[in-house]
């Protein structure tokens, strides 16, 4: 069983870069995939900013696979609702009542890119960061360690309890409970499944914290750390001069001052 | 190094007590096994050895525990951690999960104690090559086996160096070969470092092989407190429902059946068998 987060392992420069920084690029993506008005900009920041930036840290192809396996969807439903449900001239094809119009088409092009950028920005964070690393980060710099903790543990225990759901689930089938059938019958065959599945959770919260007692978690005064980040003032100035561009896209955008 | 005088222990709301006016030491440096049935009290036992109660349940409690020349009432959770280190069944429990390897995991209980860094990194080193773990250091703590993963856990507790060590039932969900892995490294770790150990187990064999001496519980009270060849093939653990080794078993039944008539010792492990049975076919 490996760990259940999307990083990949790669030794590359993007890598080693500080947790940090990298969250300031991927914060760059976002912003940009909100605030520029022209479509194509929009989408040149995915393939002129992302893709190179996931090559470069030798994670293409994932980063591909994920954010086109997560898009289509979006791309799918939008169509179809902006396409026939939005307002426009340009009808582009006549069924019975509903008519596809270009306009909707075109909103839809443009909600769809936005999104794609925000997701494959997030995406590639996660492929090219530790969490661990990046909770550390953002803890020295003020998060509150137990929500960094909660966030970390969540990432790791939670396909836990998906398997322990299952292992539930296929003994109560064993001794003959419906887990198909109308969803009335499913419903109530949740019920002994959720109960033992709470209890047992319950109970291993308590054998959780103590755990976590025995090894000081809630013990005041001063913390150590065995992984250091490395960090560098031209990373530093980077994430400065990060923040200053999303600070100026957000107040164009609000300003009106770039249109389409 | 543990001392209890006259000490009980009610959970709140119960009109038993789980714990009641139980007296005894354990010198530094011993190792102590602890039987007794189920619901006996054992695991509320290790839970106030490692100062859980009354920090971490509520309850009412009498008389005096000190563990490490602390008075465990009087301390707290944070000063009692890296001295008296707690491990319990479950491995899978232990981990803290916010770890990604099994270093990290390690390291953790050293980051929370404020431990500079080139000493964690020692420390961890040490131990993770203490507890076998050495090659293991870069894997995800999910994914070990169970034998692995307890050792894990009591590698994460032993790091910190604790002067008493309290474990309750550690290898109740191992296999044989986990099981053996674990106690080779308590055994390890009791020669070296003068641990000074006290185990919950059912296992008797492994008591019988390993521990100094074994306390017996039964509704929170001590029955017994004695070398494991006496306590342990003593009839009256059978009464209070703990079951006695397979070796113990088949001579009680061979002498029930006359097969047997001068001994009245009875054996424990393997070896007491052979010897056992050797005299009496003389
Ligand atoms: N949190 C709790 N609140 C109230 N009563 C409890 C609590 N935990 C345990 N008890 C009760 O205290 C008594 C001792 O329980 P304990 O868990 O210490 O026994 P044990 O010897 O460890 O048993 P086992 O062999 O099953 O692990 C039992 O009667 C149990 O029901
Ligand atoms: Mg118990």
């Amino acid at each position: 069983m490996s760990t259940p987060t999307l990083y990949l392992p790669r030794d590359s420069r993007l890598h080693h870069l500080h947790p940090l920084t990298k969250l300031a690029l991927i914060g760059l993506a976002i912003v940009a995939g909100a605030t520029l008005p022209v479509t194509l900009w929009v989408i040149a920041v995915y393939l002129l900013i992302l893709m190179p930036l996931a090559a470069w840290g030798k994670v293409l192809p994932a980063f591909l696979r994920s954010s086109l396996l997560l898009i289509w969807p979006f791309a799918l439903s939008l169509t179809l609702i902006q396409g026939f449900f939005a307002p426009g001239e340009h009808i582009l094809l006549q069924l019975g009542p509903l008519s596809l119009k270009l306009e909707g088409i075109q909103l839809a092009a443009d909600y769809t890119a936005r999104i794609l950028v925000w997701l494959s920005a997030v995406i590639l964070l996660m492929l090219i960061t530790r969490p661990d690393q990046l909770m550390l980060a953002l803890t020295e710099r003020g998060l509150p360690r137990q929500i960094g903790y909660i966030i970390l543990t969540a990432l790791q225990i939670i396909p836990r309890f998906q398997q322990r759901a299952e292992t539930i689930l296929d003994s109560q089938r064993a001794r003959g409970l419906e887990t198909e059938g109308n969803l009335v019958k499913r419903l109530r065959a949740l019920v002994p499944l959720v109960a033992p599945l709470i209890l047992s959770s319950i109970l291993e919260l308590d054998e959780r914290a103590i755990a976590l007692e025995a090894r000081g978690f809630t013990r005041a005064g001063p913390r150590t750390s065995l992984t250091t980040l490395k960090d560098t003032a031209p990373q530093s100035a980077f994430r400065w001069l990060s923040l200053i561009v999303m600070l100026l896209l957000i107040l164009a955008r609000a300003a009106g001052w770039m249109t389409a | 190094m543990i001392r209890l005088e006259r000490f009980s222990f009610t959970y709140p709301g119960e009109d038993q007590p789980a714990l009641s006016d139980l007296s005894f030491e354990v010198p530094a440096g011993q190792f102590y096994g602890l039987v007794g049935p189920n619901g006996a009290g054992k695991s509320t036992l290790c839970y106030a050895l490692a100062g859980m109660i009354p920090h971490y349940f509520k309850g009412t409690l009498s008389g005096s525990l000190t563990v490490a020349e602390i008075d465990i009432a009087q301390s707290s959770l944070g000063e009692l951690a890296g001295t008296i280190g707690l491990v319990f069944q479950n491995p899978f429990n232990q981990i803290s999960g916010s770890r990604f390897s099994v270093r990290g995991e390690v390291a953790l209980g050293l980051e929370n104690l404020g431990v500079p860094r080139d000493q964690i990194t020692d420390q961890v080193d040490e131990t993770l090559e203490q507890s076998g773990l050495a090659d293991l250091g870069e894997r995800s703590p999910f994914a070990l086996s169970g034998g692995q993963q307890q050792r894990l856990a009591i590698a994460s507790i032993l790091v910190m160096q604790p002067a008493v060590l309290i474990l309750d039932e550690p290898t109740s969900q191992l296999d044989p070969v986990g099981t053996s892995e674990v106690y080779a490294l308590l055994h390890q770790l009791v020669g070296q470092h003068e641990t000074t150990v006290l185990i919950a187990e059912h296992k008797l064999e492994r008591l019988a092989e390993f521990t100094d001496n074994v306390l017996v519980l039964n509704q929170g009270r001590l029955l017994a407190n004695g070398p494991p060849k006496t306590v342990l093939t003593d009839p009256l653990i059978e009464e209070i429902g703990v079951q006695p080794t397979r070796y113990t078993q088949a001579a009680r039944q061979a002498r029930a059946r006359g097969l047997i008539l001068k001994k009245d010792e009875f054996p424990l492990t393997l070896q007491d068998a052979q010897e056992f049975f050797d005299d009496a076919a003389v």
